[in-house]
This record gives C-alpha cells, sequence and structure tokens, in this order.
C-alpha cells in the first residue's frame, strides 16, 4: 500500500466528508440556520486551508517521486480499481493542484459573499480528491468510476445559491455529464471485450486480431467515447450545460469547472484514444474526421457565440467551450505537435481561465455586475484587477509573449505537420479567426473599463479595489499565464515527451 | 439435509398464512412475534437447505402419470430462494411499522405470508408444471393483496393485474404443453429438455410456442407491452410494491423466462433463431420505455414501478441474449436489482407512511428532515445508475459484457438502449434526491415540521440494503463465481 | 347374465315411471321420491360401472331377447356407465341446490310437475348414453327436449316463456335434421341399430359407394345435434333459456342436457359412422372451427353482460365450443379431452349457477354485475363457491378445469395441421374468461359503500339457513377439486371406456 498516494485521495476527500456532516451536527443541534460567526468562519478557513495544502503536497509528492502504482481493490475479477502514476498524470496533476489552491484561496474571501461555506468547501475539498484520483487512474475503469464521483461531487457546487436556475443548471450539468459518461461507458464495454487490457498503456492496447471483423462497430464506441468524455470538455454537441451552470454558480465554482473540470473530459479523451485504443487504430478513419469536424466546429461555434453573449460569466462560459475544443483539436489531428499544443493549452488555459472568472467573480463580489455593459469604467475603480484581467486576456488571445501564443503556435503547427487533407489548413484557419473572435469579445473590458468615454462620469468612480485575499490570487494566476510564454521550454519538453511517447 | 424438508419451507409460511385469520392473537404484538417467528424459522430453513443442497428431488403429488408436484433445488433456484428468503424478514419487519396505518392488518399478512411460500414454491420447482401451478397461485394469493385499500383505485388495478397476469399464464401454459410433448422430460435441466428427435421439420413451429410462452411468463416481469398493470398496482401498501413487485412477482417473472430458456427450450437451440430476435426487440424496447415513463412520472411510488419495469427488462434482456454470460449478467441483476429496488420502495413507503406525501413535487427539503431515509434513497438511485462502486455497476457490466460477446446488432442496441436507460435512470432519480437535499431558495422549512426519520423498524432494514449495495458493488466476487458456476452448465 | 346387467335398463323405467308417481304426490313427496329415485339410479349406475370395469368389456343388452334388425338393444361399457353415474351425480346435486328456488320461484300447485319433467329429462339422458338403437336415440331427444322445455318455462315470468319458446324451434329444428340423418343412414344401410349401421356403412364406404349422401347424413346429424347443444352460432336460444329459469334448471340444462346431446353425436361418430370415416369426410373440421369461434365469441358475449346469470350461460356457450373443438380435433385424445371437459365443465357450470344464486339471494334476487358488490361477504360459503368454480372455468392449476384445458392442450398437440389455432384459441378463451369471471369474483368481494348498503337494506345469507344448498355447494366443491386433483383414474376410466365404445 503506498501511504502518499492514498493520503493524497482521501485526505481531502474525508476531509470534506467530515465538514459537511459537522454540518448535520449543527443542524442537529438546532443552529442550522445562524450564520457562522467571525470566530468560526475562521477556524473553518484555517481548517480548509490546512487540508488543502497538506493534501496538494501529499498529490505533488506522490506525482514527483518516481514510479508508483497501487491496487486499490478489485471491483470484479480482472477489473482492479487502480491508480498508477505516468507523466499525464504528473502535468495534470501538478495544474490541478496549483490552481486548486490557489482558488481555495480566492474563495475564502469570495464565498462570504455567497454564504453556507462550509457546505461548499466541503465539496470543494472532496472534488479535489476525486479528481487526484481521476489523475491517478492507471486504468479505464478507475478512470470512469472517478469520473462519475466527480459529476456528482462537483454538481453541489453548481447548485450552490439554490437559486431555482441554479437548480435546474445543476440538473443540466449533472445529466449533460451523465450522458456523456454512458457514451463513454458504452465505448469501455467493446474496449473491455477486445483490448488487451484496460489499464493505460502508451500507444494503446487493442488487440486487432480479435477486433478484426468487429472494427464498425469499435468505431461507432470510440465515436461514442470522444463524444461522451467531450461533454464535459464543452464539445459540440453536448456543450450546452457550460453557458447554463456558470453564470449561476460562485465564481470560485465556474472557475474550476471551467478551468479544471473540463479538463478532466480532456484527460479521459487523452487516456482512451492515446492509452487504450491507440491513436493508430483511428487515424484517417471517419472517426478521425468526425472528431477534427466537431472539435473546430466547437472552436469557431464558442467565440461567435462568446462574442455575441453580453453575461460576463456566460461569456467566460463560451469562451470556455472554444478554447478546451482547440485542445481537442490538438489531440484530435494525431501528431506529436498537436498533442504537445494540446497539453500546454491544456495547462495556460486552465490557469488563464481561473484568472478570468476569478476577475468576473471580484466585479460580483464588489459590485454584483454580472453584464459587459456595466463594466464600463471599472478600470478606474479596481486598476489592478483589470490589469490582471488584460495579461490573461492577451495570454487567451495568443498575443506573444504570453503563453496562449505558445500554445496555439504548436496546435497550428501540428494541424499543418499530420497528414489530415484539408483540416491541415483548416484548423490554423479556424484557429486564426477564433483567436480574432477571443480578441473581440474579451478586451472591450479592458477598453472599456480603463477608458469607458463618456458612458460614465468618471469622476464619481472612486477607487475600490478588491480584498487582497482575491487580488493575490488573481495577481498570481495572470501572472502565471504571462510567465508560461516567457518560459516555456521545460513544459514544451515534458508535453513533448508525453506526446513522443504515444505517438 | 433431506429433501423433504423442500416441501416443508415451501408449505410452512403457506400453512402459517392461512391460520393468521383464525389464531387468536392476543395483541398485534402477539401477531407481529408470530409472523415474525414462522418468517425467520422459515428463511432460515430455507438457507440452511441451500447451503446443505440437498440433490434428490421429492415429490409431493401427482396429478397424472408426467404431471407432479415436485421440488427440487439447484443453482437457478439457489439464487432466487435465497433473494426471497433473505429480503422477505426484513421486509416483513418493515411492514410490521407501515401497516399499522393501513387496517385489515390479519388478512394482510396472511396474504403476505402465504405468498412467501409461494414464490419459493417457483424457486424450488422440479418441473415445468410445478413452476406453472406456483405461478398461477401466485398471481391468486398475491391479488388479495392489491385489493387491500379496497378503493376503486385498488380494484381496477387488481383487476389489470389480474388479466395481465394469467392471460400471460395462459401463453405460458401453451408452452409448457409443449415442453411436455417434445421434452424428454418435464424436468429442468440446464442446456434444456427438448427431443430433436421428436422436433423434426417442427423447429419454427416450436419457436414460436417459445415466444408465446416468453412473452406469456414476462408478463409478470412487465415486459412491454405487458407492462400496464406494474405502475397500477402500486396503489398496494407499500411492503407489498417493495417486496412483490420489485422482488418476488415479478423476479418470479423473469425466473420463469430463465428457466423455460436455459432449463426447457434449451439455449443452444434459441440461440441465433429468428425467436431470440422477436424476444429481444420487445426487451430492449422496454429498457428505454419503462425510464421514459419514469420520467414523465410525477407520483413517487409510481416513478419507481416504471424503474422497475424497466430493470426487469434488463435482466430479460440477460435472458435473451441466450449464453451463460447472459444469464450470469441476468441473475447478477436480478439479485442486485432486488437490493436496490426494495430499498428505494422502502424510503418511498417510509415517506409516504409517515408523511402522507405521494408526489415528488412534495418532497423539496425532505433531505434535511429525513437525512435518513432520503441518504438511504440517494444511494439506492446511484446504484440504479449505475455508479462504480455500487451493486448497480456490477451486474450492468455483466450483461453488457455478455451482449458484447454475442456481438450480433440486436446486442449492440441492447447495450445502448441500457446506456440510455442508465441516463434516464440518473434523471428522474437524481431530480428527487437533488429536489430533497437541495430545495430552492426562499424555501419554508417550516411546511415540513411534521417530517420526521420514521423508526428502528424502517431503518434497520434500509442500513442493510444499503449496506449490501455497498458490499455487492465493491467486492461482488464472491457472488459472481457462484453464478459463473451456475451458469456454466446451461451452456 | 347377471342381475347387474338387468339396471341400465331399470335405470331407465324407474325414472320413466317414477315421473307419473310424482304427479300424485304432494310436493314435499314428490321431493324426496325425485332424489330417492336420483340417487337409486346413480346407485345403480355405479354398480353397473364396477361391472363393466370388472369384467373389462361391454355388453349389449337385448330388450325382450328380440335380436336385430327387430330388436332393441342397449350397450353398456365403461364410458357409458361413467358418464351415467356422473349424470346422475350432478343432476342430484343440481335438484339439492336448486330446491330453495323451486320452493319460492314455482307455484306450488307445478311443483310437482318439476319432478315430472327432471325423472323425464333423466331417463331421458339414460336411455341416450346406454341406447344401441339409432331411432331410440331419436325418440328420447324428443322427450329431452319435450322436458327441458318444461323445465325452463316452470318458472313463469314472460322471459323464460320466450326463452321456451326459442328452444322448442330451434330444438326441433335439431331433432329434424336429426331425423333427417337417421332417414338417409336408413335408406342407405337399412338399419336403425348402431352396431348394423356401422358394419354396412363400413362395406359401403370402403367401395366407395354413397359417399354423399353418408356425407349429407353425417352433416345433418353433426347439425342437428350441434344446433341442440348450442354450439356458436345456434346458440341464441341459450341465455334467455339459462338465464331466467329456474336456478336447478339452468344447472341441469346447462350441464346435463346439452352434453347429452353432445355424447350422443360422440356415440354417431364412434359407433354408428366409425371415427376414420368422420375424420376423413372433413366434418370435423367444420365443428373445429365453428368450435373455436364460440370458445371466443361466447367468452365476447359474456363480458358484455352485465347480468351475472346470462354471463354464466355465456360462458356455456364458449365450453360448448371447447367440446366441439376437441372432437373436431380428431384424434382420441381429442375425444377423450371433450369427455373430460363435458365431466368437468357440468361439475363447474352447476357449481357457478348454484353460487350465483346463493349470491343474489343475498343481493334481493338482484342479478345485475352491480347489485353483487360485497356479496362474497353476505354469503361466504356462495362467495367461496363462485371463486373455485371461476377459477376452474379460467384454468388455474387444481380445479378441474385445468385438467380438462391440458388435456385439451395435449391432444392439440398431437394434430398437426390445427396445432396452432386451437392452443392459440385456448390461450386466448383463457385470457377471456379471467376477464369476466375474476371480474366478478373481484366485485363480489370488493365491499358495498355504507350508504348503498343502509339503502338496500341486503339479508346476508348464513349456511344454517339454507342447508341444501350449502351442502350442495360444498360438494360441488368437492368434486371440482376431486377432478382437479385426481383426474387420472377418471381420464383412464375415459380411455378405456373409449376403446370399449367403437
Amino acid at each position: 500500500m503506498d501511504a502518499i498516494m492514498i493520503l493524497a485521495v482521501f485526505l481531502p476527500v474525508l476531509s470534506g466528508t467530515l465538514l459537511l456532516l459537522s454540518l448535520t451536527a449543527k443542524k442537529r443541534s438546532g443552529r442550522a440556520c445562524e450564520k457562522p460567526g467571525r470566530e468560526e468562519l475562521r477556524s473553518l478557513h484555517l481548517a480548509v486551508a490546512a487540508a488543502l495544502v497538506l493534501s496538494a503536497a501529499a498529490a505533488l509528492l506522490a506525482a514527483w517521486s518516481g514510479e508508483r502504482s497501487l491496487t486499490l481493490f478489485e471491483l470484479m475479477k480482472g477489473i482492479p480499481v487502480f491508480f498508477r502514476i505516468d507523466d499525464v498524470s504528473r502535468l495534470f496533476v501538478t495544474l490541478i493542484s496549483v490552481v486548486w489552491v490557489v482558488i481555495g484561496f480566492y474563495s475564502f474571501v469570495y464565498m462570504e459573499h455567497e454564504g453556507k461555506e462550509t457546505r461548499f468547501f466541503g465539496f470543494y475539498l472532496i472534488v479535489y480528491g476525486v479528481l487526484v484520483a481521476l489523475c491517478f487512474s492507471g486504468n479505464l475503469v478507475t478512470l470512469y468510476m472517478c469520473y462519475e464521483i466527480m459529476t456528482l461531487t462537483s454538481m453541489p457546487m453548481v447548485l450552490h445559491n439554490g437559486s431555482r436556475e441554479a437548480i435546474m443548471a445543476a440538473l443540466k450539468y449533472l445529466f449533460y455529464s451523465m450522458c456523456g459518461a454512458y457514451l463513454g461507458l458504452f465505448g469501455i464495454f467493446f474496449l473491455y471485450q477486445y483490448c488487451d487490457t484496460l489499464t493505460f498503456t502508451p500507444g494503446g492496447s487493442l488487440n486487432l486480431a480479435l477486433a478484426s471483423g468487429h472494427t464498425g462497430i469499435l468505431y461507432v464506441a470510440i465515436f461514442g467515447m470522444l463524444i461522451g468524455f467531450g461533454a464535459k470538455a464543452g464539445m459540440f454537441p453536448l456543450h450546452a450545460w457550460l453557458p447554463a451552470a456558470h453564470p449561476v454558480a460562485p465564481s470560485p465554482a465556474s472557475a474550476v469547472l471551467s478551468g479544471i473540470i473540463a479538463k478532466a473530459g480532456v484527460l479521459a479523451i487523452i487516456r482512451v484514444v492515446f492509452f487504450v485504443v491507440g491513436p493508430d487504430f483511428i487515424r484517417g478513419t471517419w472517426v478521425q474526421t468526425a472528431w477534427m469536424s466537431l472539435a473546430l466546429l466547437t472552436v469557431f461555434m464558442g467565440s461567435m457565440m462568446a462574442f455575441r453573449e453580453k453575461v460576463f460569466k456566460k461569456r467566460l462560459a463560451y469562451s470556455t467551450v472554444s478554447q478546451v475544443s482547440y485542445v481537442l483539436f490538438g489531440l484530435s489531428v494525431l501528431s506529436q505537435t498537436g498533442m504537445t499544443g494540446a497539453l500546454l493549452h491544456v495547462v495556460f488555459h486552465a490557469v488563464i481561465k481561473c484568472a478570468l472568472f476569478s476577475t468576473a467573480g471580484i466585479f460580483i463580489y464588489r459590485f454584483g455586475k454580472t453584464r459587459v455593459e456595466e463594466l464600463y469604467g471599472i478600470g478606474k475603480q479596481m486598476p489592478k484587477t483589470l490589469w490582471c484581467y488584460t495579461f490573461a486576456a492577451l495570454a487567451l488571445i495568443g498575443i506573444p509573449p504570453t503563453s496562449g501564443f505558445v500554445s496555439k503556435w504548436y496546435l497550428a503547427q501540428g494541424a499543418l505537420e499530420a497528414k489530415v487533407g484539408v483540416f491541415g489548413w483548416l484548423g490554423p484557419a479556424v484557429l486564426l479567426i477564433s483567436a480574432l473572435l477571443t480578441a473581440g469579445y474579451l478586451l472591450p473590458v479592458t477598453t472599456n473599463g480603463f477608458f469607458p468615454g463618456n458612458k460614465v462620469d468618471a469622476a464619481s468612480l472612486k477607487k475600490q479595489e478588491a480584498p487582497g485575499g482575491m487580488l493575490i490570487p488573481l495577481a498570481i494566476l495572470a501572472g502565471l499565464a504571462v510567465l508560461f510564454g516567457l518560459f516555456p521550454n521545460p513544459l514544451i519538453q515534458f508535453a513533448g515527451k508525453i506526446a513522443s511517447a504515444v505517438l | 439435509m433431506n429433501a423433504a424438508m423442500l416441501v416443508l419451507v415451501v408449505l410452512l409460511p403457506i400453512l402459517a398464512g392461512v391460520l393468521i385469520p383464525v389464531l387468536p392473537f392476543g395483541s398485534r404484538r402477539q401477531m407481529m412475534v408470530y409472523i415474525e417467528g414462522v418468517v425467520l424459522l422459515d428463511s432460515a430453513l430455507t438457507i440452511s437447505l441451500l447451503i446443505a443442497q440437498p440433490q434428490d428431488a421429492f415429490e409431493l403429488f401427482r396429478f397424472a402419470s408426467n404431471l407432479s408436484i415436485s421440488f427440487r433445488l439447484d443453482g437457478l433456484g439457489t439464487v432466487f430462494a435465497g433473494i426471497v428468503s433473505v429480503l422477505w424478514p426484513l421486509a416483513t419487519l418493515y411492514a410490521f411499522e407501515y401497516m399499522e396505518h393501513e387496517g385489515h392488518e390479519k388478512i394482510f399478512f396472511a396474504f403476505y405470508t402465504v405468498t412467501y411460500g409461494v414464490t419459493l414454491g417457483i424457486a424450488l420447482a422440479e418441473d415445468v408444471v410445478t413452476m406453472y401451478c406456483f405461478y398461477e397461485l401466485l398471481t391468486l394469493v398475491t391479488l388479495p393483496l392489491i385489493l387491500h385499500t379496497l378503493t376503486r383505485e385498488a380494484v381496477l388495478a387488481s383487476r389489470t393485474y389480474l388479466y395481465y397476469s394469467l392471460g400471460g399464464a395462459a401463453f405460458a401454459f401453451v408452452g409448457m404443453i409443449f415442453i411436455l410433448s417434445y421434452g424428454t422430460t418435464s424436468n429442468f435441466v440446464p442446456g434444456g429438455v427438448l427431443d430433436l428427435a421428436k422436433i423434426g421439420d417442427r423447429t419454427n413451429l416450436l419457436l414460436l410456442i417459445y415466444v408465446l410462452c416468453f412473452m406469456g411468463f414476462s408478463v409478470k416481469a412487465a415486459m412491454w407491452p405487458f407492462s400496464g398493470w406494474l405502475p397500477k398496482a402500486g396503489v398496494a401498501p407499500t411492503p407489498v410494491t417493495a417486496l412483490l413487485h420489485a422482488v418476488a412477482v415479478v423476479k418470479a417473472g423473469a425466473f420463469t423466462t430463465m428457466r423455460i430458456t436455459y432449463y426447457s427450450f434449451g439455449a443452444e437451440f434459441l440461440r441465433g433463431t429468428w425467436a431470440q430476435a422477436v424476444v429481444m426487440i420487445p426487451v430492449i424496447f422496454t429498457i428505454v420505455y419503462g425510464c421514459s415513463r419514469a420520467l414523465k412520472e410525477t407520483h413517487l411510488k409510481r416513478r419507481l414501478a416504471w424503474s422497475t419495469v424497466s430493470n426487469l427488462s434488463y435482466i430479460l434482456f440477460g435472458v435473451v441474449l441466450m449464453s451463460p454470460l447472459g444469464l450470469v449478467g441476468a441473475l447478477c441483476h436480478m439479485i442486485f436489482h432486488a437490493t436496490m429496488k426494495i430499498c428505494s420502495f422502502f424510503c418511498a413507503g417510509a415517506v409516504i407512511c409517515k408523511t402522507g406525501r405521494e408526489y415528488i413535487h412534495q418532497l423539496d427539503g425532505f433531505g434535511r428532515r429525513m437525512p435518513k431515509v432520503f441518504a438511504a434513497f440517494t444511494v439506492s438511485g446511484l446504484a440504479l445508475m449505475g455508479v462504480p462502486g455500487l451493486c448497480g455497476f456490477v451486474s450492468k457490466w455483466n450483461l453488457v459484457k455478455a451482449a458484447v460477446a454475442d456481438g450480433s446488432t440486436l446486442a449492440y442496441l441492447g447495450i445502448a438502449s441500457l446506456m440510455i436507460s442508465a441516463l434516464l435512470t440518473a434523471i428522474y432519480m437524481l431530480t428527487i434526491s437533488v429536489r430533497a437535499f437541495f430545495p430552492a431558495k426562499g424555501f419554508d422549512d417550516a411546511s415540513i415540521a411534521d417530517v420526521r426519520d420514521p423508526g428502528w423498524k424502517m431503518l434497520l432494514p434500509l442500513a442493510v440494503f444499503v449496506a449490501a449495495m455497498f458490499l455487492f458493488g465493491l467486492h461482488p466476487e464472491p457472488i459472481l463465481v457462484r453464478l459463473q458456476a451456475v451458469a456454466a452448465l446451461v451452456g | 347374465m347377471e342381475f347387474v346387467q338387468n339396471f341400465p335398463f331399470i335405470c331407465i323405467i324407474l325414472s320413466l315411471f317414477s315421473g307419473p308417481l310424482s304427479s300424485i304426490l304432494d310436493r314435499k313427496k314428490a321431493k324426496w321420491v325425485n332424489i330417492t329415485v336420483i340417487t337409486a339410479i346413480g346407485a345403480m349406475n355405479v354398480a353397473v360401472l364396477q361391472f363393466v370395469i370388472r369384467t373389462g368389456e361391454a355388453y349389449v343388452y337385448r330388450m325382450g331377447h328380440f335380436s336385430a334388425p327387430w330388436g332393441n338393444e342397449i350397450r353398456v361399457g365403461v364410458l357409458e356407465a361413467v358418464m351415467a353415474v356422473f349424470f346422475c351425480v350432478i343432476m342430484l346435486l343440481s335438484m339439492i341446490g336448486g330446491s330453495l328456488e323451486r320452493e319460492r320461484e314455482l307455484e306450488p300447485s307445478k311443483e310437482n310437475l318439476y319432478y315430472i319433467m327432471v325423472n323425464l329429462l333423466l331417463s331421458s339422458l339414460l336411455a341416450l348414453i346406454y341406447t344401441n338403437d339409432l331411432f331410440t336415440a331419436y325418440v328420447f331427444v324428443e322427450i329431452n327436449t319435450i322436458s327441458a322445455c318444461g323445465l325452463i318455462m316452470i318458472k313463469q315470468n314472460g322471459r323464460t316463456i320466450v326463452g321456451a319458446t326459442r328452444y322448442m324451434i330451434m330444438s326441433l329444428l335439431g331433432s329434424g335434421m336429426l331425423l333427417l340423418g337417421i332417414c338417409f343412414l336408413y335408406g342407405i344401410t337399412g338399419h336403425l341399430l348402431m352396431s348394423n349401421i356401422q358394419e354396412i356403412v363400413r362395406k359401403i364406404y370402403s367401395v366407395g359407394q354413397y359417399r354423399m349422401p353418408l356425407l349429407v347424413a353425417l352433416g345433418l346429424m353433426s347439425v342437428g345435434l350441434a344446433i341442440k347443444s348450442a354450439l356458436y352460432p345456434f346458440h341464441g336460444w341459450l341465455p334467455d333459456a339459462y338465464g331466467y329459469s329456474t336456478v336447478s334448471s339452468a344447472a341441469i340444462l346447462s350441464s346435463l342436457v346439452s352434453k347429452g346431446y353432445i355424447f350422443l353425436l360422440i356415440k354417431i361418430f364412434s359407433r354408428v359412422i366409425g371415427f376414420d370415416i368422420v375424420r376423413d369426410s372433413r366434418v370435423v373440421n367444420v365443428l373445429f372451427v365453428f368450435g373455436i369461434v364460440g370458445m371466443i365469441m361466447g367468452s365476447v358475449d359474456a363480458i358484455r353482460e352485465s347480468n351475472v346469470r346470462r354471463m354464466i350461460a355465456y360462458s356455456s356457450v364458449a365450453q360448448i365450443g371447447y367440446i366441439y373443438m376437441g372432437l373436431g380435433l380428431g384424434t382420441t385424445a381429442g375425444v377423450i379431452a371433450s369427455l373430460f371437459h363435458i365431466i368437468s365443465h357440468a361439475a363447474t357450470k352447476s357449481l357457478l349457477f348454484v353460487a350465483a344464486s346463493g349470491l343474489t339471494d343475498a343481493s334481493n334476487d338482484s342479478t345485475d354485475f352491480f347489485d353483487l358488490t360485497g356479496a362474497g361477504y353476505r354469503n361466504k360459503l356462495a362467495g367461496v363457491a363462485f371463486t373455485v368454480g371461476s377459477l376452474s372455468m379460467v384454468g388455474i392449476p387444481a380445479c378441474a378445469g385445468f385438467i380438462s384445458k391440458l388435456l385439451f392442450a395435449q391432444a392439440s398437440v398431437e394434430a398437426v395441421h390445427k396445432l396452432l389455432p386451437a392452443l392459440i384459441a385456448l390461450a386466448v378463451s383463457t385470457v377471456l374468461n379471467a376477464v369476466y369471471f375474476m371480474k366478478t369474483v373481484i366485485r363480489i368481494y370488493t365491499p358495498e359503500k355504507k350508504e348503498v348498503l343502509a339503502a338496500k337494506q341486503f339479508t346476508p345469507a348464513h349456511m344454517s339457513d339454507q342447508k341444501a344448498k350449502s351442502v350442495a355447494m360444498i360438494c360441488f366443491i368437492a368434486l371440482n377439486l376431486l377432478l382437479g386433483l385426481k383426474s387420472e383414474p377418471i381420464v383412464e376410466l375415459l380411455q378405456s371406456g373409449l376403446q370399449m365404445f367403437a
């Protein structure tokens, strides 16, 4: 038994569960309706922070201290619940842990505004544990199991404020994810039959001899898995939950939903395509074509929708739809460079989108402003916040020397390199158009914020900077977004190593 | 262990049940002790039988030279008898608390206990005639349980139930006759008893008869288009809906289809024929149909009933795959669905019994007032959806494994329908949980001030079932191994 | 020649002459005479049955020792004796079960007449069973018709008179056709004694002569008897006749009279023409088709009926359909199934009529379906009896009906070409039976609303008030269960009887 891995997974889950249980204990003592006092809140924050940091440390330690694997138990004969750490897990675990801790600190302040902190942090911790488990998953069934549990446990974060729309949005999130999960499960059944093992093997373990004669249904199954796991990643046609869930969820929740949980879908797809099926099996088939088309369609459509959207968080949500499909497109071309770009974009987009959502959260926290046209002159009130936003936005657009440029470069190059016919030039073109649109929907917030013109009375705007507890995490994220662009090399190498192992 | 015990366990509850209205009980408590005692004793005897596995048959009675009522225990029977004998005492315990408010307890428990014996009779039947007789008897003894409240609704429901069941039995009867005529024996033999020499060129006829017979027996398993009775029968008191309409009666329907498919006609004979396709299509359709009806239903128990409809067809899907793997999946789901569905029904019953709320939209915020009940409900919902780690996943996995191995287009369609059904299950089960645990903003807590978790007699079964769902989900191997051993014989 | 061998003849005569006797007695005494006579006849037939089982072969009893072609013969085998015993039992129980109604519904002065009719009926039934002479059979068919009419219309309300008239017309039509058929046969063969006719028929059939006249004769006789036994679509007279007559009449008519004709038809098939010839003539196919249609349509009509007595009557139409279906299969097994069904249906249908009368007793004599709500609680035994009868009709194991269903099904499996329609009809008709019978059972066990109860003032019936009926019902139930649980000896008797028969 590997204590560190177990700790990394179960410490957050247990501490989160304890928090939730303390809630029922409180209810029994009849103090459910009381608002928690200052003292109580502080001790809560302390406990959560300790749990988060400790578990993140455990996770990082587990990830970066050599090869580890752990069989928890046998779910059925030949289907163990099995954890193993490889480079993909390392990348994702690190990303998740960093972002999760940063956003965790951010939400200490933010959640004062939303209330019901205990419940939020309870689920926040649990989801973290589940995500770590997801990254550690060593076979498809374990991955699927964590994936489902992640959906279930993250749902309460969406419906946090308890309004009718929030509940409906949470259910929508739940059912889209479930729909996706079952499409995924559908495929898992077939892969179980036709693969040598469901344990992740770089390059795939599909037994071609066994599968011959059944390739038709296998293609269907794999395509189903792409669509299904693509639901979490917001890929068309199962993308609709994103714009519904993000505006109603508390900002930190939207941030991690967009930045991290959507990436869980990407992780699942990487695992399926590159570690179980094997890229060679779908190369050049209709599955790849359809996948690329869907990804590009989503890239374009997401940007267009974001461009037209007036609600700030919803705009960001559509942006996520579009950006995560960059990643998927990078994967779908099945070339090393493309995959490197995709992995880079996973990291960059996570950081950037969390920063953007944090900004949106700050606007809501301070002024309750949710719509884009309300943000005129906001730069006068909180310049630091808006500067952070601007850097993140530039990074997302892909303006050198920010991080987004690096990843998009690799993505475009990957598409050009790969022998994918018309998509070789169509892909980069769509990416370019989408980048323009990204600029079109992100930058007006900056320009209007700093230069409101005569829309608002500039004199009446007092400086009301965001509290440090929120600004610092935001600054860290925005800083990371830029820094990655300046010093991308270690990351590029690491991503390249992963890509070269499977392609 | 003597084979005569087989008869004893069947007859004991029947006789004890018949005696209930006659015996002069001093108090309700005495009656409860008597009933629970009988049920527990019978379960203990049954389980000891299942452990001892006596091999010989016991003939109780002979109608005619080739028609006898005789009992024998085999692998398949062990599974069904096991489910029933474990669940019955728990359900009876639950019924005591529930029935306090319903009245006519003596009559109710009389039939309830008799049903136990009859169900065991189906499980332990040695031949098709015995099974058929107990099958018919099951219809009759469960009829008064549906009628129990004697409202107009109940009368109509019981009528529908009766027509469907007797009608189904009539077609099953045809199949029985054929087995008697074309089989080498009327006993159940793994792999089937058909005498191929006798059949000659009449294969198609026999397949047609199989289809009729399957349809007939599947009426009790509520297969579309014969599923209408089950949701209607939800008017019965919840212990009945939970135990009989989620387990005993409907599983008896599924069990009988297994018997005729694998033990009379023989999977070998049927596999790959048009008959397989003909029975598989409605089964696949029901899987989705039941779920979508459940989704539309706003009445809690009826929603669960439709869910049962769908889940029973999971079992039937396993049956009609006509392979040992399929049988494993079917048996597995038979056991696990019993646990999951009885649990969710008991939760619904606890709500209805303690608060009188019957519709889903009335359940806002209940999760806060009845946390234990709704926690159990949520777990059963998750299990029904097939979340890994709970038992539903295991059975679904096995079913689909069989379907993938089968490799036909219909089997693939079946897998797809299972997935769609899982999604719909998620929708109709989780909306309830979400509603209960996360009431919308501005919800008035005072409106549910009267709501409270029920007493231990209701909670104990729930706890047992929840534990079982986790146990089966995390460590199903011992059960699977046994099921595989049973199924290995029939291929 | 043993003395026992005289019994069949004595039975017929005894029954024939006890009629006039009861006309001069007062009604109480007449009733007792009647019951004693039926019991005695039953006992004698039991003795005969034992005798034929012991000797293992049929014997021919010549009246006055005149041999054919002048003499008249009685032929006694196991099958005949079984039927006779059974008819006596049913007759006895029906008479006992309906005694209360007779007192209530018949004019006191006419009650003796009723016993005359019953005695005549019994004698004619016995004669139909035992006779070996076609013309004698015809004569007794007529006697049967007349006495049956009497039984129907003796309870005088307009309906029964209409019913009786209809019955009379249809019956006479049937008898006429039967007579024509007999004339044809006589013309062809020159004989009236069954065994002689068969001899000649075989001869001419084997040389291929007279095919058409033979077919016509067969057809005429079949249709004639089919009309008389209310085979669908000739059943128009039946619901009124059974539905409104006094209960013992309904029970006797439905379970015995029509069955007597069917038995005669079986006799004609196997003893006069020869079963193989009948099978070749395809008349059986026609019977088969009409039997199946009857099975379904009778039940459909019954479902539509809201008068419980008429419902049971329609159910008879369906059951007659079963019997003809069995005959129509054209196999020995089919005939045995039909014979068994004659018995089981008789036991069940009379039970149902008696039980229904018990239920209506407790519902202010209303036969309306809705007035019977909760009647099972007001008359407990009748409720149970009705339930048993219904279950038997539906064919639930352990009841008589199950065994006949089983026999029919097994018989049809052997008849390859007719297998599917027969089995499907069997299944469908079971469903339909379930629909109307179980609907009624549920109805009688649904408690009536309090206000309705207060308005209608039903008088609950207790067992002690109607001992005769209770005894009859208990015996019927026992008979039903006996037939259901221990059918094997009876089926074996029928089998050996049928072998002896032809």
